[in-house]
């Protein structure tokens, strides 16, 4: 699913996410950024993992920056024709902010099923992460974080831990109610200064 | 009725057809039919051989189940899998109410349509079918067993509140097997085999309505209504526990997969969803499944995850302290009050922390003391004894003294002692009085760690954080 379309439906969901917007130049992407750091990344359904093929830029900071990174990404992008560049608000970046992962999957036998796990680029490397059929209750989104061996690194307190609660319950209701989306990743979703963000989020039909 | 409510004609029939039945004794149906004779079946018993000459092993028998006069509750089927369309025809125009089909070469071999043939005739004829390509069904009240296996091949399980179902016949048999050795006893036994019309949702429905039934173990490879099983499972649990062995490790499927989620998120991960979401306990091995059933079939629900360890033996009480960690319980506090009893009581060598080392040469006394001072102390929610008998203190009165106390506790208490055959001896004294014994402390501490998660499944155990 393309990403605008993907954001639009999570975000009605309720789900956090970040101001992003397809630029077609440089100076669309300038303008996007109004004087802020931003994030720039190239989208194309050819290119399933694009921080692997060097397709997304972290923390783009001034008009030099940014059209410099415009022009780079277009290169490293141009091989995965059709391809869109989008910009990107950037998570204030901390220290302490943390990666999760939510994801949603199909199962032949039990249908929906929504997932949780310490998150970004090693999700697949530590396999931390907990699983339920959907819908989920509000106790099975609790044991979900009860199950990660990451549990106190993610949910720190009572409000990450509620605010995590009701992001399952959401990603769980939107998968539910949308029959076509078969897979869901928010990877990462940032944890950042008590609230997140998903910053990229991928929808398979 | 309930679909499931069919299994009560298998399990308590009035009257039985054995179809394939013979004098023969390498046959599967003659071994059936002896089974029943032999363990004293007291309903009617109907021999069907299309072959028959008038008597099979010396009861009347009939060339076909429509010839029967009588009303036929449970029919047996052990014919090559070709005839067997036809025979539910006869079970069909018969009446019977419900048929187990122990023949196999249908869906396991590729044999889909002959396969297919027997759901639809169990549908158009309205009766329950279990199987095909399983061993049918047992029930240790009464002595109905469809076990095509010799009974001297095979230890008989003695009678108890543990019920087991498996897909598979011959982790079905092994299992029985097996548990005759064990301090519980079975209930009611389920081979289900292909499921083409009994499955584990009905089982399930089945064995949580079975009021002989206190515990349900099964071995599971699929199921074939996911859905449906989640909310059994979840229905079941809330009056019984359920401890599931899942076999074969599915890969996360042969369709591309384009995200994170899915590549982490395959068919066995759901399943495993599945049972934690339902309050199933899984179990990691066929040992696990077995411990489990035993500390469910004894125990009372933990009210919260504090362990205290009493041993006769220190490098066993470290042991089980480990274990204890590693199983995410904990190691209880106990109340000052606790302590000076036990001051008061344990001769000075004996250091008052727990694991309470009562040293090699506590007898029975000793251990009566500690057990009434911990097991009375609030801050303990479960106790493990571990009572060596190679020591000089532990002897027949310790295993007694063990007996008594736990006829008076109402917490989770289990007992570890390993060893030759003279602690054989009182590790079956203690387990035939309802005291669960395990060979390890780490057995000891999985199966009390399954007991307690199950207790926070049943809202059984206090709110901890």
């Amino acid at each position: 699913m393309d990403y605008m379309d993907a954001y639009r439906l999570i975000s009605g969901y309720g789900i956090r996410t970040v101001p992003g917007k397809y630029v077609g130049s440089a100076d669309e992407a300038v303008k996007f950024a109004a004087g802020n750091p931003i994030v720039m990344k190239a989208l194309s359904p050819k290119a399933l993992h694009k921080s692997k093929s060097g397709l997304v830029a972290l923390n783009v900071d001034g008009m030099d920056e940014i059209r410099k990174t415009f022009s780079s990404l277009s290169r490293k992008a141009d091989r995965y024709r059709p391809y869109k560049i989008l910009a990107q608000q950037m998570v204030p970046f901390s220290g302490d902010n943390i990666e999760i992962i939510v994801g949603g999957n199909e199962d032949a036998q039990f249908g929906k099923m929504v997932l949780l796990g310490l998150g970004g680029i090693y999700v697949e490397a530590f396999r931390d992460f907990s699983l339920r059929i959907c819908p989920i209750t509000r106790t099975d989104a609790e044991s979900m974080i009860d199950e990660l061996k990451s549990s106190h690194v993610i949910a720190k307190d009572d409000r990450s831990r509620s605010m995590i609660t009701d992001l399952l319950l959401r990603v769980s209701r939107m998968l539910t109610e949308n029959k076509g989306v078969r897979e869901l990743d928010l990877n990462p979703v940032i944890l950042h200064g008590g609230t997140y963000s998903a910053v990229d989020l991928r929808i398979v039909r | 009725m309930s679909h499931y409510s069919s299994f009560r004609f298998m399990m308590e029939p009035k009257s039985v057809a054995v179809v394939g039945a013979s004098d023969n004794p390498k046959k599967v149906g003659h071994i059936i039919l002896q089974n029943f004779i032999d363990m004293g079946y007291r309903g009617r018993i109907y021999p069907v051989n299309i072959n028959s000459t008038g008597r099979i092993a010396g009861l009347k028998s009939y060339k076909s189940v429509r010839d029967i006069k009588g009303s036929i509750d449970f029919v047996v089927i052990a014919v090559p899998a070709e005839a067997v369309p036809s025979v539910l025809d006869d079970c069909g125009a018969a009446g019977a109410k419900s048929v187990v089909v122990v023949s196999g070469g249908f869906a396991e071999v590729g044999n889909t349509d002959l396969q297919q043939q027997l759901a639809d005739k169990a549908k158009k004829y309205g009766f329950a079918l279990l199987g095909p390509n399983c061993l049918g069904v047992m029930n240790m009240r009464n002595h109905i067993n469809t076990m095509f296996l010799p009974l001297y091949k095979f230890d008989s399980p003695k009678l108890g509140g543990v019920s087991f179902a498996s897909q598979s016949g011959a982790v079905g048999s092994t299992v029985l097997d097996m548990v005759s050795n064990e301090g519980f006893g079975i209930a009611k036994f389920i081979s289900y085999g292909n499921a083409v019309d009994l499955d584990e949702v009905d089982i399930l429905d089945y064995l949580a309505h079975d009021s002989d039934t206190r515990v349900i173990i099964f071995y599971l490879e699929g199921v074939k209504r996911g859905r449906e099983f989640l909310e059994a499972a979840k229905r079941t649990t809330k009056v019984k526990p359920v401890v599931v062995i899942k076999g074969g490790m599915s890969p996360a499927g042969a369709s591309a997969v384009h995200s994170h989620t899915a590549s982490l998120a395959g068919s066995y991960q759901a399943y495993e969803a599945a049972f934690k979401q339902s309050g199933i306990i899984q179990a990691d091995s066929l040992d696990d499944l077995l411990d489990y059933a035993k500390i469910f079939e004894t125990e009372p629900l933990a009210e919260g995850p504090s362990v205290a360890v009493i041993t006769n033996g220190g490098g066993a009480g470290v042991l089980a302290t480990d274990s204890i960690y590693d199983n995410n319980l904990v190691m209880a506090e106990l109340k000052k009050e606790t302590e000076a009893t036990l001051r008061k009581a344990m001769p000075p060598i004996v250091n008052i922390r727990l694991p309470l080392d009562m040293a090699g040469d506590a007898d029975d006394k000793r251990f009566e003391a500690a057990l009434n001072a911990i097991g009375s102390d609030p801050n303990v929610d479960m106790i493990i004894t571990i009572a060596l008998f190679q020591t000089p203190g532990a002897d027949s009165a310790v295993a007694a003294s063990l007996i008594n106390y736990k006829a008076s506790i109402t917490k989770p208490l289990v007992v570890v002692s390993s060893g030759g055959s003279y602690t054989q001896a009182h590790r079956r004294m203690m387990e035939s009085s309802n005291v669960p014994v395990y060979s390890s402390p780490e057995q000891a501490a999985r199966a009390l760690a399954a007991l307690y998660k199950y207790s926070k499944t049943r809202g059984a155990a206090r709110k901890t954080k």
